[in-house]
């Protein structure tokens, strides 16, 4: 056995990871590093004034004494508004989220495990409806819930209702909706992926050991999925807390987002730094939040048990 | 497993009406005679399909995200496999740093990074706005999902089938080609597929990134400005979605009319 | 096994090292030459609202100078975020609630209307209207125009309202989820309106008066509509299908709802309407050549480009001559027959400063983030 020696196999690890690293430098390091900077600076006008300061981060949780009211929930900030977005994009993230891996855990095990032939040509047929542009998409979904929409005719044409169903769009279950429909390619390949490299030998000493159907799946497929199917919750909850074109689209006139609010700062309001601001910390809100996930979980035993 | 579970079948068919139900509706009110997407319908038109042709705009606009969206998922999947590969296959220090600081680009919202990459690219790197720097930004974004999947493909597989086409003499090219490239084949597909439907989708990037080129979600954002646009953005959506469909399917065709190999990966 | 066989034969005209890695590199400096390539300055470069990209709107520019490049945007703001990061175009199209933004970002330039043969044309009332003129200098060639008032379907909504039309309607809890008002701060502007202020106050409040105005009248009106719209394509559907029986909109949505036969009413309201405006503002970074862009700027302001502005968009043209030319019935599809009459009636929105549009921004931006 000519085995590489430790320090080789490490050479040749950061060789095949150079290009990535590239890429990671100068598209996402500067402009970290810029937002970083921008965060501690003022705007002024047009101009920014480069003095180093915390101000923004104070403007974001310098608290009151008259706490804000949202849905019941006291919010004791001066301006409440990245604490309260913050809040109601990671519920309705992690709506979406749940919803979409419910949706598509039992999908990707169908592909898996019932598909004999021509899995590529279904792994193409699940993405083929997002080759469309999204904005269609949405607007399909508009379509469908709208109120001379698709539904609501059918109910109507039925004779179960005579006026239009009102509160199946312009709202949170809309956005949801929406955003499990966005995001089901997402979910479905990285599944099927962690479910189709289960080895069949171990499934079947599960059956020999007199384990049922259930028994087997949760026992041996669950567990040996977890990591894929966690990382593809990842995938989703992760860009959904910062998206805000389908809460605008079909979330109705209380659709702002936190990811919302840092581009109106951007753009609309004039004042990047303070954007800078909230967006890290967003970014540390959402790290926090996944890391917890993970330490809750202990997901590096998992991990270890599938490898 | 010779016993079919009828209710998994069931639910598969009822997934597919979700997925594609509300994608239907797009060719369906391309051939409608109305401005307005509303039942009930109105006659049957093919004019929708003139607009469209005479859309130029809106066709280089395709072409200009197909171009980008191959591109950049041919490069986003290599630059993935390459790290996935380092990743699972040796146990380098700060793996899990690494890890976790190739998952950022999805923390952090794309209006930042437009802002930030528009930035550095015309202030420091003097690169013009092109589709090239659009390309760029979609290979960034790509390479989380790339890797995600790549690495719970590799995760796991036997390190010694690598280790013996090695000792068999092969070089770690033919290694590559020969054994760690087939095994990860299922994953590369769904990297592809998953890097394509996000660059072609992806607004916020393509819009601050772009020159002079729009791609199409750019383009057709803007159509939205008028509402009698919008059946020709229909009649656009349907077309892409009939040539995809019959591309699919004439591949499946040709690759069964073929030599009788399975294409790898299915298994 | 049959799938490495596939890999393998794949790999038949296998590449060395070498081949790999010149092939790489010459792909590489391809990528970082080929952008670099300069670009022409005997080319114009537009930044354009997408659509407005079209020929028919600078036929004669066409005609002598071929065709320009266009940068497309969607937003003024993401427009001008894009030229203070340093991408340079000539022309850009800004409308009368931005082109300030431009200016004061000292990004656009004056514009000698000399230069311009079409100017003489131009709706008097525009050619000195805000916006079009900042300290004493034209920053902005007015071109396109239209109305902002209420587009109502008048077999869905009350005779009251018919026989009293009033922007109150977005804040009338009757009609609570059957309208839909812009997503803009107007909403508050326009609350502040109903309490008895003049336009021009109610643009200018600040402090204390502006936020108290936005807790009760911002939030009304945003908590009444169905949604808050930020494309004409959504109101349009929205009245089409009677989701929505009232709306702010502007000429074009009634234009494209009664050529499809829907009926749909465009309200005078007690309190005003109004009229919006757009135009061409000459970029201090380009870099192609002036007269070029005086060609493109007066292309937008012939007659030519008003008839087809009017007739196929139902929207308005800053050149009165425009309105001889277009259609006489296209032109009452609008809602006036006399435009120079029309022009005065309406009421021209008003620049702000920037700080206190800043705060306007901010005040609308935390009423809707808040909204329960």
């Amino acid at each position: 056995m000519m085995r590489h020696t430790e320090k080789s196999a490490w050479m040749a690890g950061y060789t095949l990871l150079t290009p990535a690293f590239l890429v990671m430098a100068v598209m996402m390091v500067a402009p970290l590093l810029a937002l970083l900077a921008l965060s501690f600076w003022t705007q002024n006008g047009f101009e920014i004034d480069r003095t180093p300061t915390l101000a923004n981060y104070w403007t974001i949780i310098e608290p009151s004494d008259e706490p804000f009211f949202w849905m019941g929930i006291p919010f004791p900030f001066k301006y409440p508004p990245p604490a309260v977005l913050m809040l109601k994009s990671i519920v309705v993230s992690l709506v979406a989220t749940v919803l979409v891996i419910l949706l598509a855990y039992p999908m990707a095990y169908f592909l898996a495990f019932r598909i004999k032939r021509n899995k590529t040509l279904w792994l193409v047929l699940l993405t083929i409806p997002f080759w469309t542009s999204y904005l269609l998409r949405v607007f399909s979904w508009k379509i469908v819930l709208g109120y001379n929409g698709a539904i609501n005719s059918a109910l109507k044409s039925m004779g179960l209702i005579d006026q239009p169903l009102e509160f199946l769009l312009y709202n949170p279950a809309a956005v949801a909706i929406t955003l499990a429909h966005a995001w089901i390619a997402f979910t479905v390949l990285p599944i099927y992926v962690s479910l189709e490299k289960i080895d069949p030998s171990l499934l079947e000493a599960a059956t020999d050991l007199g384990d049922t159907k259930w028994r087997r799946f949760l026992r041996v497929t669950l567990p040996l999925s977890a990591p894929g199917t966690i990382g593809a919750a990842m995938l989703v909850f992760i860009p959904t807390v910062g998206d805000y074109v389908t809460p605008m689209l079909v979330g109705g006139p209380g659709g702002t987002m936190i990811g919302n609010l840092i581009q109106e700062l951007f753009l609309r309001q004039n004042n990047a730094p303070l954007g800078a601001a909230v967006a890290i910390m967003m970014m540390l809100v959402i790290g926090a939040l996944v890391a917890f996930f993970f330490w809750a979980i202990g997901f590096r035993k998992l991990r270890s048990r599938v490898s | 497993m010779r016993n079919t579970f009828r209710p998994l079948t069931l639910y598969a068919a009822l997934f597919m009406i979700f997925l594609y139900g509300p994608v239907l509706m797009i060719p369906l009110f391309s051939f409608n005679d109305s401005l307005f997407a509303t039942f009930p319908l109105k006659g049957f038109t093919l004019k929708h399909y003139g607009t469209m042709a005479a859309n130029t705009g809106m066709l280089a606009a395709l072409q200009n995200s197909i171009l980008v969206a191959v591109c950049s998922s041919l490069i986003a999947t290599a630059i993935g496999l390459m790290a996935a590969i380092a990743l699972t296959r040796n146990k380098l220090p700060g793996n899990s740093i690494i890890l976790a600081a190739f998952s950022l680009p999805l923390i952090v919202p794309s209006i930042v990074f437009g802002v930030a990459i528009l930035i550095i690219m015309l202030k420091f790197l003097g690169i013009p706005l092109s589709l090239w720097t659009v390309g760029a930004a979609h290979v960034f974004i790509c390479i989380p999902f790339s890797m995600t999947v790549l690495m719970s493909r590799l995760e796991g597989f036997d390190k010694s089938l690598e280790e013996a086409s090695r000792d068999l003499g092969e070089s770690a090219w033919m290694t590559f080609y020969r054994v760690t490239l087939p095994l990860a084949l299922p994953g590369v597909i769904s990297s592809l597929l998953l890097c394509f439907i996000t660059s072609f989708d992806e607004f916020v990037l393509a819009f601050f990134l772009a020159g002079t080129d729009p791609t199409l979600p750019v383009y057709l954002f803007g159509q939205l400005r008028f509402p009698n646009k919008l059946p020709g953005m229909l009649a656009l959506g349907t077309s892409i979605l009939m040539l995809s469909t019959i591309l699919v399917l004439l591949a499946e065709f040709f690759r069964k009319r073929g030599v009788q190999t399975n294409i790898p990966g299915d298994a | 096994m049959q799938r490495i066989k596939f890999i393998d034969q794949m790999s038949q005209g296998k590449l060395s090292r070498r081949d790999m890695l010149t092939k790489a590199s010459a792909f590489g400096v391809g990528m970082l030459t080929l952008p670099s390539l300069p670009k022409a300055a005997d080319v114009l470069t537009c930044l354009e609202w997408a659509g407005y990209d079209d020929p028919s709107y600078f036929k004669s520019f066409s005609e002598k100078n071929g065709t320009p490049n266009f940068s497309i945007f969607t937003g003024e703001e993401d427009a001008l975020a894009k030229v203070l990061a340093g991408f340079s175009a000539d022309v850009m199209h800004p409308c009368n609630y931005s082109v300030n933004r431009f200016v004061n970002a000292k990004v656009a330039a004056e514009i000698d209307v000399t230069k311009l043969s079409n100017w003489k044309d131009v709706f008097p009332a525009l050619q000195t209207a805000d916006g079009v003129v900042m300290d004493g200098k034209v920053v902005m060639a007015p071109a396109d125009w239209g109305n902002a008032s209420i587009a109502y379907r008048p077999d869905l909504v009350d005779d009251d309202f018919k026989k009293n039309e009033s922007w109150g309607i977005f804040y009338d809890d009757k009609y609570a989820g059957k309208v839909a008002m812009l997503d803009s701060e107007l909403c508050i502007t326009f609350g502040l309106m109903l309490d008895g202020m003049s336009y021009k106050e109610a643009a200018w409040a600040t402090g204390d008066k502006l936020k108290a105005a936005a807790d009760t009248w911002g939030r009304k009106c945003t908590a009444n509509s169905r949604f808050l719209w930020t494309d004409p394509t959504e109101v349009n559907q929205g009245l089409a299908s009677g989701e929505i029986v009232a709306a702010y909109a502007w000429n074009d949505t009634v234009k494209n709802l009664t050529d499809q036969g829907i009926p749909v009413a465009y309200a005078r309201p007690k309190e005003g309407f109004f009229t919006w405006y757009c135009g061409l503002t000459l970029l201090n970074s380009g870099k192609a050549d002036k007269a070029m862009a005086y060609d493109f700027i007066d292309a937008w302001l012939s007659p030519e480009t008003g008839k087809t502005l009017i007739e196929g968009s139902g929207l308005g043209h800053s050149n009165t001559k425009s309105f001889e030319l277009a259609d006489k019935q296209a032109v009452a599809k609008m809602g006036f027959t006399d435009p120079i009459q029309h022009m005065k009636d309406g009421t021209l929105f008003i620049q702000v400063s920037d700080q206190v549009q800043t705060e306007y921004n901010k005040v609308w931006g935390d009423t809707k983030a808040l909204m329960q």
